[in-house]
């Protein structure tokens, strides 16, 4: 069975989906930030993208630079057939660990 | 008004980024600098804010040979501590050899990658300060279990607490050199092996 991502590969991957064609770093580190509800280092996404990417998850692009970046070029990812396919494997089982159990949940504190 | 990051930080962040992320990634670092925090917060926590992100691009980068480096120093306070014996001298420079290769190989990994041998001595700094703090931290965890009579004369025999406690802050500047040799060879091999 293939590796499932973390949660916070996840919230990369979701990001990349989100944005479609502008998907690059400043741009999936905010989607991320929202999704998460919470500040997210910035060399954290990166991390996380570079391993994704290893994985073979996903691939990027350059694009052009613009002028509040000096020029510096943008990086784009797009998710490639394995990325889709992870994410999928990822829903699944979160489905099915809660499947039968109500929502919300109620505990016994 | 200056409306861009110190350049010595930007050129920190160079050295511990492989070149073809730098561009990208200061880029995108540049791009939140200019337009939300520097008009947010003012030049002066932009800059902080920039460092802080250096600092972490620097962590992640070296961290695992930090973690390394204090593990090897770690386990041997353990030995010396809890499997003490008259041959010091063979256990030195055993650990003295794994320090100066990862040393050398954090140096040259990280030139490598930037083509600086400037960039082998800092990551060396870095490497051996980030080991420093987490040595301490591991030896005072041994010393805080283990303190018993036994114990503390193994610990005096093999050269006292000051070792535990204050060699992993002395082997900072060894380790500023080691990485500096490590990164001359690196920026030397990559700039042979990998001509612009």
């Amino acid at each position: 069975m293939a590796e499932i991502p973390g949660t916070f590969e996840q919230a990369v991957l979701l990001a990349i989906v989100r944005l479609g064609d502008e998907a690059y770093g400043r741009a999936i580190l905010r989607t991320v930030e929202e999704g998460l509800g919470r500040e997210v280092a910035p060399g954290a996404v990166q991390a996380t993208l570079e391993r994704l990417e290893n994985k073979g998850l996903v691939r990027s692009q350059f694009g052009p630079g613009t002028v509040i970046r000096a020029g510096r070029p943008r990086r784009y990812y797009q998710l490639k057939s394995s990325g889709v396919f992870a994410l999928n494997q990822a829903r699944k089982t979160v489905e099915r660990l809660w499947c039968g159990i109500p929502s919300p949940l109620k505990g016994h504190a | 008004m200056r409306t861009r990051p110190p350049v010595w930080a930007e050129a920190t962040l160079r050295i511990f980024l492989k070149a073809d992320a730098f561009a990208s990634v200061a880029g995108d670092l540049l791009e939140q600098y200019r337009d939300s925090i520097l008009p947010n917060c003012g030049l002066a926590s932009a800059d902080r804010w920039y460092l802080k992100q250096v600092a972490g691009f620097a962590l992640r980068s070296v961290f695992a040979w930090a973690a390394l480096f204090a593990g090897a120093f770690v386990a041997r306070s353990a030995l010396d501590w809890f499997r003490p014996t008259n041959d010091f001298q063979t256990r030195s420079h055993i650990s003295t050899a794994i320090a100066a290769a990862l040393l050398l190989a954090v140096g040259f990994r990280t030139a490598w990658q930037s083509r600086s041998f400037t960039a082998g001595a800092i990551a060396g700094f870095v490497t051996t300060a980030i080991a420093a703090a987490l040595s301490i931290v591991g030896n005072a965890a041994l010393f805080a279990t283990w303190h018993d009579p036994g114990t503390m004369s193994a610990i005096q025999d093999s050269g006292g607490l000051g070792e535990a406690f204050e060699l992993p802050v002395v082997l900072i500047l060894p380790g500023i050199v080691l990485g500096g040799v490590g990164g001359l060879v690196g920026a030397g091999i990559s700039r042979l092996a990998r001509p612009t």
